[in-house]
């Protein structure tokens, strides 16, 4: 029977398709598309190319900062009005002082291979420099990071750097009180520590810029002030979804090049952000005694005290 | 890659075998202009690849047919939409039109099979491929196209049976039959 209905198929198939022949210039249309196809992705990765080299100098500032930017032109087409204000706006009143203060933000800060992250008073000093599209550090550099633990929470900051094989590199606590930023820097590498203190710069914006980043201590400054300073810039669109954790992300680029944007659906509050090859997660945690317990830095015993590094 | 040779080489290898994968794509796809499209699209990847395959390209270009009509089923259920949409009319015999239906109507049938099982018929039934030449080319293993024929004749033996012209009749409404 099932001959017999084979039969049938194939006979069925051969009248379906009798008149079928492969248009003239097939080949041809083949060939152009595949071509286009092939250019967009060389624009792509060109692009890329470009944003690593202007993230060659990452800057994380303390109450200094470390990089002005001016807002960038607003030569941008409107974008999809309501979705995207909508959302912005959400995303700004989740990240608004009143309902962040109260969350200890937690961000995990991927780096590309090779950059180096220094120290210094007034913030962070990070370098990275890009030769045929790979990013190369300085070679043999004790301050080889591959990931920085960031948590702020009040006032306080504490930047904890990794290097590539996971060996704890320093931590960096920046508190501010009387108008003063402390900075106390415990270095693992050679078992020394410093401490400076400076007068607290007033806020400052962020910028529109694609290529810095910068953050300012004391309350109300950090990643939310950052992330709102770039969104108040109109640069930004909602682009779409990208699944992150399980959680189907809201995903906010600027067209210029500016970061990209993961918000939680629910909350509108950061998942993820992405500026060039830097990666940085973001947890957002009640201020529990063991959460807060990991702001605070104690120099472990038998470290020596050093000068803080003189400014270049 | 040289654009005039590339697409010349490209050219004679359709003049000789094109129209055999064209319906093959069609088979799969379940129309010409998404036929061509997929061919097209198989094309493409060929070219990207161009410099890497060595002898006939027809290999290459008839896995790739396969794995990219799985594809689009997976990812494009507007395609799913419209495949339901191409069911087989029941007929009428004093209409031309629908004999033209019930002529091909076991491949109108097989638009309705799942993917896997689909691409397997089509593969054993058109392509006349063995077991194990239709595992190479789908991926899967000589076991999974043994039961996916099966399962995919069985299916289509039922779907025939019940949209058989003789058996719409018997399913007019009692009313009309008696006017």
């Amino acid at each position: 029977m099932n001959i017999e209905l084979a039969d049938q198929l194939r006979s069925d198939m051969e009248r379906f398709t009798r008149d079928i022949y492969v248009p003239r210039g097939l080949a041809l249309r083949a060939y152009r598309h595949y071509q286009r196809r092939r250019t967009t992705l060389r624009v792509a990765v060109a692009a890329w190319t470009a944003t690593a080299l202007a993230v060659g100098a990452v800057a994380i500032a303390g109450a200094a900062g470390a990089f002005g930017s001016a807002p960038a032109p607003g030569s941008a087409p409107a974008p999809p009005a309501q979705t995207t204000a909508y959302v912005l706006k959400r995303v700004e009143s989740a990240l608004a002082p009143a309902n962040v203060d109260n969350l200890i933000s937690l961000n995990r800060l991927v780096f590309p291979p090779g950059l180096t992250l220094e120290p210094v008073v007034g913030g962070l000093s990070g370098d990275a420099t890009t030769r045929g599209g790979t990013t190369i550090g300085r070679e043999g550099s004790p301050w080889s990071v591959a990931y920085v633990l960031h948590w702020a929470y009040q006032g306080a900051q504490k930047y904890s750097a990794y290097g590539p094989s996971g060996q704890h590199v320093f931590d960096m606590r920046v508190s501010v009180a009387k108008g003063s930023v402390t900075e106390t820097v415990v270095i693992y590498t050679d078992r020394t520590w410093w401490t400076a203190t400076k007068t607290a710069a007033g806020p400052r914006s962020a910028g529109c810029a694609a290529n810095s980043i910068q953050l300012s201590a004391g309350p109300g400054n950090g990643w939310p002030a950052f992330i709102r300073s770039q969104l108040a810039c109109g640069a930004y669109t909602v682009v779409g979804h990208q699944v992150i954790n399980g959680i189907d992300a809201i995903k906010i680029t600027g067209d210029r090049g500016q970061p990209t944007l993961l918000v939680n659906p629910a909350t509108y509050l950061p998942i993820q952000l992405t500026i060039g090859p830097l990666r940085n997660y973001f947890q957002w945690l009640p201020p529990t005694s063991a959460h807060l317990a990991e702001l605070k830095e104690a120099v472990p015993t038998g470290f020596r005290q050093v000068p803080p590094p003189t400014p270049n | 890659m040289e654009p005039g040779r590339a697409v010349a080489d490209l050219e004679l290898f359709l003049a000789d075998r094109g129209d055999d994968l064209l319906r093959t794509a069609v088979l799969l796809t379940g129309s010409k202009e998404a036929g061509e499209d997929l061919l097209q699209a198989a094309l493409e990847r060929l070219l990207g690849r161009w410099h890497t395959i060595e002898g006939d390209p027809e290999g290459y270009l008839r896995r790739t047919l396969y794995h990219l009509a799985a594809d689009r089923w997976r990812q494009q259920s507007a395609w799913r939409r419209q495949l339901r949409l191409l069911r087989p009319g029941l007929g009428d015999a004093a209409d031309p039109f629908a004999e033209v239906e019930v002529r091909d109507s076991l491949v109108r049938l097989l638009l309705q099979l799942p993917p896997r099982q689909r691409a397997v018929i089509v593969a054993r039934y058109w392509e006349q491929l063995s077991e194990a030449e239709s595992a190479r080319i789908l991926g899967c293993s000589v076991g999974t196209v043994k039961s996916a024929a099966a399962r995919g004749l069985r299916r289509l033996r039922e779907l025939s049976e019940s949209h058989r012209p003789q058996d719409a009749a018997e399913r007019v409404p009692a009313r009309e039959q008696t006017t």
